[in-house]
């Protein structure tokens, strides 16, 4: 009786959905806890929805697993693919539901999922991985201290712990960790393996990169040449002039979901949502409600006092490296669009910031999605592209290299001697997106990555 | 008999006051995200996602402390619950019959209890056996150590008016100015230390979304769902020792005690989470610099200040 | 509170100390270790409140608290053992240890067995707190709370000159303190030191 009565309270609860995203999702996947009616939690546990959203690639199966296993039960998967996704998407993963549509779709499916969950009248999903310990017990003696010391031994497959030099001189306890590929925080597929000592980055490699392929056809073979510059305006301007209004507005779109990334980050989640509803409304022109966000964060110091001092690239690691917003917060006034008529004909001007920290780099995505709501207004008919350059909002975009790519190379080296939450904020103000790929070819799509690791 | 009677009422008033954090924090939350409010939604919706939480079942790690587990949730809705219990809601004279309340070094009870709090905190880390709780276990007796000589100070300060460690005689002692007026640095360094203390906003630093949700990212379901409550309940904790230290307790004109007690708790509370929904989380090494080289330096001048007043002015 | 509940309260506080500082010796991970030995003094601490020492008790869970905390990380820190999650023993240096713990026993048992115990509960109307403060400290409160500030102060003090921005500069840069005046030279290359060393020392140490 009790529990049909707790069954029923929790049946109207808000969804706790952990997202895995994959490649060519319907829309950016962190939109879903844009309204608060779905509740997108930093750890698989406490969730009991794991939405896939877009298409995952064979590299992150295991990953994906591994956390299918660990969301919390009663649970089940969604998969939530673009209409114009190959089927079936994942053979091996236990999806209850398929979801194409919008994000109001999938809430709405999230909801009912959720509901006849608790209501027992959907079953959970069994785990897929059988449940053995991952290395057998090794140690030694009478409480496994192992070997003859008090270290030694080799419990459950894990060495103890070995020592290196610190950034103070000290020999300290190292600890060595893959963060990653799913880590919320973190861009889909970026795996870090770290060693750490205590939460100071000691050292960082970057895994490959798994979004190698590009899953979805092109859409010069579905040939809808007006869906695609909807969908990837930046990506058209490549081959042929797109109108600056459309270009600019996805710009500003773009940068305002960067921002809620890093709100919530921060623990700011409530401004965070406020960001993607702006985002939502957004118009050509209206910079109101934007530069009233931007007062706030001002005045408040609410991000600045957590991001001021953390990632700091100086001018010369940054220019000429293709690196966009970037480049331009830490001083240097590198866009594309200065080149271009049709831009100077508006009377643009980059933005630029000084500081080349991570404050610096969201104030400069901020004041570039304000500039671009204006020059949006301005822009008319004007019309832009079709040089095989374009300055995309992550940075310079040609058919061979994207902004991902050159901020990858720096990562490693950026990130020494970090402290973990540094590093976090860091690695989200580089604004990385592995499926972020030059368009022009699949071979060399790999390449930026497989170089980092090298180096 | 009046004992048991005395733990109800402090039950009743914890399981209310976690109640209404939740819908206050919900309130808050919509209304920096400038979000549309449905006030009936904001009152069920903390009932419906505990519920939930409520079904869910446990979790299982790789050879997990199961016992501490649990009692680290535990033990931080007690502190809360012990804390509350001796908050004078009233003139001492009505409580002082009875054994418990008003402790006699009622400061020196608050801080002894809030320093368990970083016990919880850092076995909710560790005892899950698992990297991201564990770091934010450590993460948390780092803050500590750094918000914990503040906090003290500042509440010694508030002891020295009073020429008592008693929360009721402190309430008393600001029968005619409060302690907020009287030491202006008192409440601003109080409120920073509660961050620290009730791990929010600015200073959660051992829950944050940089360690895919710290001490408790390994927790689901009920354990879960008490760590919640154990968190909405100290800082409630928290918010109340501030209203009894800085703001006059239960004093104040035309109202009873009680009602002055928990409107000022209540405006501690949404203050605490208002900032916390208006400033991100900080970078814990420069919260150790600033703490060790600002706040506790400022936190002896306020004692200093407190003690030559008391001193001076309020020589009997 | 009324005799019964009391008396109740401290046979099982009483048990509790014993049967806690026990498990301290016989869980095999130092975290536990440490927290067992903190649950032990928390039972002490209620008895001591139970016996009107207020004051004394709750110093002692503040104190503890904090206190079994920073053991626990310093010993995971020091033992080599990642979360102190590996088993272990908690027992070494067996002889040592039975002569430490007979000789610390007979001599607890002793002050139980020959000291003079109040028979009845302090009146009503006496200040515990202020009393016990009376009788430990008596006249010298003032030079003990002075000691108390100058070893805070001192805490602070040696924090700051231990940082890595301490006070001869970035502790990885090879900053030298100021001794014999022949040897610092040699530990920094002027070309980059120079200035910095000049600056950091006091006028008298520099040649």
């Amino acid at each position: 009786m009790v529990r049909g009565w707790l069954a029923s309270l929790a049946a109207g609860a808000p969804p706790r959905v952990f997202l895995l995203e994959g490649a060519d999702p319907p829309a950016p996947a962190c939109l879903l806890g844009q309204n608060g009616a779905v509740e997108v939690v930093d750890a698989p546990r406490s969730a009991t929805l794991l939405v896939v959203a877009g298409v995952l690639p064979d590299a992150l199966l295991d990953a994906a697993r591994l956390i299918h296993d660990q969301v919390g039960r009663p649970r089940c998967t969604v998969q939530w693919t673009h209409p114009r996704a190959p089927a079936p998407p994942v053979a091996a993963f236990p999806v209850t539901c398929t979801v194409t549509g919008s994000v109001d779709d999938l809430v709405a499916s999230l909801i009912r999922l959720q509901a006849d969950l608790v209501r027992g009248a959907l079953t959970s999903e069994a785990p897929i991985l059988p449940d053995v310990e991952p290395a057998p017990w090794r140690g030694v003696g009478p409480y496994g201290q192992g070997g003859t010391g008090m270290t030694g031994g080799v419990p459950y497959g894990r060495p103890l712990a070995e020592t290196a030099a610190d950034r103070d001189g000290l020999k300290l306890d190292q600890l060595a960790i893959t963060v990653g590929p799913f880590f919320p925080p973190f861009p889909t597929g970026l795996a870090l393996e770290l060693r750490l000592q205590g939460d100071l980055v000691q050292h960082a490699t970057v895994h490959p990169n798994p979004f190698q392929v590009r899953s979805l056809p092109s859409s010069d073979e579905s040939g809808d040449e007006a869906e695609r510059e909807r969908d990837d305006p930046f990506g058209t301007a490549l081959d042929r002039p797109v109108a600056i209004a459309r270009l600019e507005m996805a710009r500003a779109r773009h940068h305002l979901l960067h921002l809620a990334r890093t709100l919530r980050l921060h623990g700011l989640d409530a401004l965070g949502r406020r960001a993607m509803s702006l985002r939502a409304g957004l118009r050509p022109g209206a910079v109101a409600p934007l530069c009233d966000l931007r007062q706030l964060l001002e005045r408040t110091r609410g991000l600045a006092i957590g991001t001021t001092g953390a990632g700091h690239l100086a001018e010369a690691t940054v220019r000429n490296r293709g690196l966009g917003p970037i480049a331009r917060a830490s001083g240097l006034a590198e866009d594309e669009r200065v080149e271009d008529p049709a831009y100077t004909a508006l009377g643009f001007v980059p933005v630029t910031h000084d500081g080349g920290d991570a404050c610096a780099r969201w104030r400069q995505r901020l004041a570039e999605a304000i500039q671009s709501v204006q020059l949006a207004a301005r822009a008319g008919e004007a019309r832009s592209g079709g040089a095989g350059r374009v300055e995309a909002p992550r940075g310079p975009l040609t058919r061979e290299s994207s902004a991902t790519a050159s901020a990858l190379v720096l990562l490693p080296s950026l990130l020494e001697g970090m402290e973990w939450g540094d590093a976090v904020a860091t690695v989200v103000s580089l604004d990385l997106d592995l499926r972020d790929l030059p368009p022009a070819s699949t071979a060399s799509a790999g390449q930026p990555t497989a170089a980092v690791v090298a180096a | 008999m009046r004992l048991g009677l005395e733990i109800a009422v402090t039950g009743l008033i914890l399981v209310a006051s976690v109640y209404v954090v939740a819908v206050l924090d919900l309130v808050l939350g919509r209304l920096v995200a400038a979000a549309p409010l449905r006030l009936a939604e904001a009152v069920v919706r903390p009932v419906r996602r505990g519920a939930l939480l409520f079904l869910q079942r446990p979790p299982r790690t790789e050879r997990p402390d199961q016992a501490l587990w649990i009692l680290a949730p535990a033990l931080l809705g007690a502190i809360a619950a012990a804390v509350l219990f001796v908050m004078p809601l009233g003139p001492t004279e009505l409580s002082q019959s009875s054994g418990m309340r008003d402790v006699d070094a009622g400061i020196v009870y608050f801080g002894a209890l809030m320093a368990l709090v970083m016990v919880a905190v850092y076995l909710h880390g560790w005892a899950p056996n698992s990297l991201f709780p564990m770091v934010g276990g450590y993460r948390f007796v780092a803050l500590a150590l750094s918000y914990e000589m503040p906090l003290a100070l500042v509440l010694i300060g508030a002891a020295l008016p009073a020429r008592s460690l008693s929360i009721g005689a402190i309430v008393d002692a600001q029968a005619g100015l409060w302690n907020l007026v009287r030491q202006p640095l008192g409440l601003p360094l109080y409120l920073v230390a509660a961050l620290g203390l009730t791990f929010r906003g600015p200073l959660n630093v051992s829950d944050a979304a940089d360690l895919a949700g710290g001490t408790p990212a390994e927790s689901s379901g009920v354990a879960l769902l008490l760590w919640a409550l154990g968190r909405n309940a100290i800082l409630v904790a928290a918010a109340a020792m501030g209203a009894a230290g800085f703001l006059g307790g239960w004093r104040g004109p035309a109202l009873p005690g009680p009602v002055w007690m928990v409107a000022k708790s209540l405006a501690l509370v949404a203050v605490l989470l208002g900032v916390s929904h208006l400033v991100g989380r900080v970078r814990l090494e420069r919260f150790v610099i600033v703490a060790w080289a600002v706040l506790i330096p400022l936190a002896l001048l306020d004692v200093f200040a407190a003690g030559a007043v008391a001193l001076l002015a309020g020589r009997p | 509170m009324t005799g019964a509940l009391a008396d109740g309260l401290f046979w099982v506080m009483a048990a509790g100390a014993v049967i806690t500082g026990w498990r301290v010796f016989r869980t095999d991970s130092m975290v536990r270790a440490a927290y067992w030995l903190m649950a032990s003094f928390v039972a002490v601490a209620v008895i001591l409140i139970l016996l009107a020492a207020e004051f004394l008790g709750l110093v002692l869970v503040l104190m503890m608290a904090g206190e079994m905390t920073i053991m626990a990380v310093f010993m995971v820190m020091f033992m080599m053992n990642p979360a102190g999650l590996n088993p272990m023993t908690m027992v070494h240096q067996h002889r040592t240890a039975i002569a430490a713990g007979v000789i610390a026993f007979v001599g607890l048992a002793g002050v139980g067995a020959f000291a003079r115990f109040p028979s009845a509960p302090p009146p009503a109307a006496t200040h515990v707190t202020a009393d016990v403060g009376h009788e430990l400290l008596g006249g010298s409160m003032f030079i003990f709370e002075t000691a108390g500030v100058t070893l805070l102060a001192t805490m602070i003090g040696s924090l700051a000159v231990a940082s890595r921005r301490g006070r001869f500069g970035p502790a990885d840069e090879g900053s030298v303190e100021p001794g014999p005046p022949a040897a610092a030279p040699a530990a920094v290359p002027e070309s980059e030191h120079a200035g910095h060393a000049g600056m950091e020392r006091p006028d008298g140490m520099v040649p």
